[in-house]
């Protein structure tokens, strides 16, 4: 498969030369495929914020390089000419409602694609197209972002980063907050996005429901370094190594671990992942009648 | 620093580094940071210095061009205004970096105590000294990530023209206020639902005791003082 984006050797070092420097990412070598759904998971401070802020360049690596959309991007990269590319890579931050600033929300999500060039017309649309992708009702346009409630200033922003129409697109913890409905709605989103608009997803998440949910390849951070790359099966098939990366197994698998405890095991060669599969297993379980 | 301006002559200044290189000594600092803490001013020292080499009259006259002139006497004014600056510093370089913010905070509060008697609100400015400097590194870390999320919209911090750079600005400045706003939304009502009613009788959590090296250190400074004012012409 075609790789949207490809790490080699990337070294950063925050506060390089000074007595605080540190290094959050070490040494990381991968591959994200073209279209994927690629989620990163790790605890709090592995480094999977900064290795997303690599991909549009926000930061560069102090050693190594990196190819996005066939630009490569190193040390020497500067931030002039940049503008193009960061384009086609959009980038929603956490808590994206804080970077809203314009007097209507409409001027807000066409801020973007302005700055990028558009005319007043095109970016209208562009606007006007991502309003209606993140499901924002049109007669908000006129009002003013700051009156709007929390789920809805989210959107706003999201709509402000997909009217840019980017090919590959981080969400770095896009649904914390947000309450249950607003988190489906949103990662609903990003599935739709990718699978019939082509962009290719990267999701930071703490959420293991959602890698098994939606991701079809998961990255897993530590100290700095991806340890893992693969899909979701593979990432979670050893309960003992996830629980050592201070992760958590996904619900369904969590409840089958139990069920083993307990002494029926249901994993045969794999634990079950999703809530279908594990409702599946336990259909075929009750068919054979091992549980009543 | 009051002390600073009173001495005049070479003796004073001589005691007075002396006084402040022992300070910095037993505070236990790498001398590399008091240097790294001067380089910001040292262009406004320099051209304060030439400043009153070159324009100032009286003693004797060594070299002069046109209004310039350069004579024993400025040369003596400039070397003083330059140990005065290189003092300065100094000794505000070792109380900030010996002194945590909130204990400077407290120690203002202090210090303004007899304010009270003229109703100045002395306690309300502690407690607005103490919340901004808890807040200075949170706005930083807010203004670090704002600037990055409007990069990746295809804003260009830093470039251009000065119109541009000031219209950058704006997607910078109103996504902050508001979000101080928010901050102190949320934490005065979190500080009213702990009870805070009014800055009058709150009892402290750190106190303060005066110990005998505070007296042996006044006793020291107000010694060194006299003796400025003493040797001073």
């Amino acid at each position: 498969m075609d790789s949207a984006i490809s790490f080699s050797k990337v070294t950063h070092t925050y506060q390089a030369n000074t007595p605080f420097a540190h290094n959050a990412l070490n040494n990381v070598t991968l591959q994200i495929p073209k279209q994927s759904f690629t989620a990163v998971i790790g605890h709090t401070g592995s480094g999977k914020s900064t290795l997303v802020q690599h991909i549009n360049a926000l930061l560069k690596p102090t050693t190594g390089h990196l190819e996005v959309l066939g630009k490569i991007i190193d040390a020497k990269t500067t931030n002039k000419n940049l503008k193009a590319f960061r384009k086609r890579v959009g980038m929603v931050f956490q808590f994206p409602e804080k970077q809203l600033f314009e007097e209507t929300v409409l001027k807000d999500v066409m801020f973007g694609p302005k700055n990028y060039g558009a005319s007043e017309e095109s970016a209208k649309k562009a606007a006007l197209d991502a309003m209606k992708l993140v499901g924002l009702d049109l007669s908000l346009s006129d009002h003013s972002p700051f009156d709007l409630s929390g789920g809805q200033m989210r959107r706003v922003a999201i709509a402000g980063v997909l009217a840019m129409s980017p090919e590959i697109l981080i969400l770095d913890e896009p649904t914390a907050g947000l309450d249950p409905r607003g988190h489906r709605e949103i990662m609903d989103l990003a599935k739709y996005l990718n699978q019939n608009k082509q962009m290719t997803i990267i999701l930071i998440t703490h959420q293991m429901d959602d890698v098994v949910d939606y991701a079809t390849n998961v990255i897993v951070m530590d100290k700095g370094e991806a340890v893992k790359v693969g899909p979701p099966e593979q990432t979670f098939a050893d309960p003992t190594w996830i629980y050592q990366m201070q992760l958590d197994l996904p619900s369904s698998a969590e409840f089958a671990q139990q069920l083993k405890h307990a002494g029926v095991d249901i994993s045969e060669n794999h634990l079950p992942l999703t809530i279908d599969q594990l409702a599946n297993r336990l259909v075929q379980l009750v068919g054979k009648g091992v549980v009543k | 620093m009051i002390i600073i301006f009173f001495a005049n002559n070479l003796i004073s200044y001589g005691v007075l580094s002396a006084l402040i290189i022992i300070v910095i000594l037993m505070s236990g600092i790498s001398v590399a940071y008091f240097l790294k803490g001067i380089k910001p001013l040292i262009w406004l020292i320099i051209f304060t210095v030439l400043l009153q080499i070159l324009f100032s009259s009286g003693g004797h006259v060594l070299w002069h061009f046109g209004p310039f002139s350069i004579t024993n006497e400025s040369l003596v004014n400039g070397g003083f205004i330059f140990m005065r600056f290189l003092l300065i510093i100094m000794i505000s370089t070792v109380l900030t970096l010996t002194t945590t913010p909130l204990a400077i905070a407290d120690g203002v509060q202090t210090v303004l105590k007899p304010l009270k008697k003229l109703h100045f609100p002395v306690d309300t400015l502690a407690l607005m000294l103490s919340i901004a400097l808890r807040f200075v590194p949170t706005l930083m870390d807010e203004m670090e990530t704002i600037m990055n999320a409007q990069r990746a919209r295809g804003v260009d911090f830093g470039s251009g023209s000065l119109k541009h750079r000031v219209r950058a600005a704006v997607p910078l400045l109103v996504p902050l206020f508001t979000g101080a706003i928010n901050h102190a939304e949320n934490l005065s009502t979190a500080m009213e639902a702990r009870g805070f009613s009014d800055s009058e009788h709150r009892t402290k959590y750190r106190l303060y005791h005066w110990q005998t090296k505070d007296t042996i250190s006044w006793i020291i400074f107000v010694l060194v003082g006299v003796a400025v004012i003493l040797i001073r012409k």
